[in-house]
């Protein structure tokens, strides 16, 4: 039972391993700011979650002690709430401080609704 | 690897963009260390610096967007 407690939480952290990996690497490698701030999201959101999930399980079944269990479910919680909001007013800024946006990539329905 | 866009970054976004992420990716050490060395209180430590890493981020793109 506890061998596979342990393979679940191991690939959990592989999960939120894989998907911080694939942030940064969506970050440094991409050619757009835009492209940019959505590689950050799928970093905050997927990869951090899992392994917030992870030490949870690891603090409510192996550590056994309740607080460990509890707090990286609030931790994961406000990240939920918290990161949309962040990348939406950063994206606006961007959009207002007329950021370059790629000509491959234009489907730029902010500013064909709020033109100048 | 972010430091690189942080120090490179055309524009302010992007440099905005990286600190958050090296944030998120700093919540995750705390976390992962709270549990190993078995102490409650780097989760705390983890848990307010997600909300000041927020909040500096939603300032800064206020303070980018001229509204503040």
């Amino acid at each position: 039972m506890k061998i596979l407690l342990t393979i679940i939480i191991d690939l959990f952290f592989a999960t939120g391993g894989f998907f911080a990996l694939a942030g940064v690497i969506g970050i440094i490698r991409m050619p757009d700011s835009y492209c940019r701030m959505q590689s950050s999201t799928n970093t905050a959101t997927l990869g951090t979650i899992c392994v917030l999930i992870g030490v949870s399980l690891y603090g409510f079944f192996i550590l056994n002690s309740v607080a460990i269990g509890v707090k990286p479910i609030v931790i994961s919680l406000f990240i939920l709430f918290s990161n949309p909001v962040a990348s939406h007013s950063i994206a606006k800024a961007a959009k207002k401080c007329g950021v370059f946006m790629l000509n491959k990539s234009r489907v730029d329905e902010y500013g064909r609704d709020n033109p100048q | 690897m972010l430091i690189y866009r942080v120090a490179k970054g055309p524009h302010a976004v992007d440099r905005v963009v990286a600190g958050d992420t090296i944030d998120s990716i700093t919540v995750v050490i705390m976390v992962l260390y709270g549990a190993i060395s078995n102490r409650g209180i780097y989760l705390d430590i983890a848990l307010i610096v997600s909300l000041l890493g927020f909040i500096s981020t939603v300032a800064i793109s206020k303070y980018l967007e001229g509204r503040l």
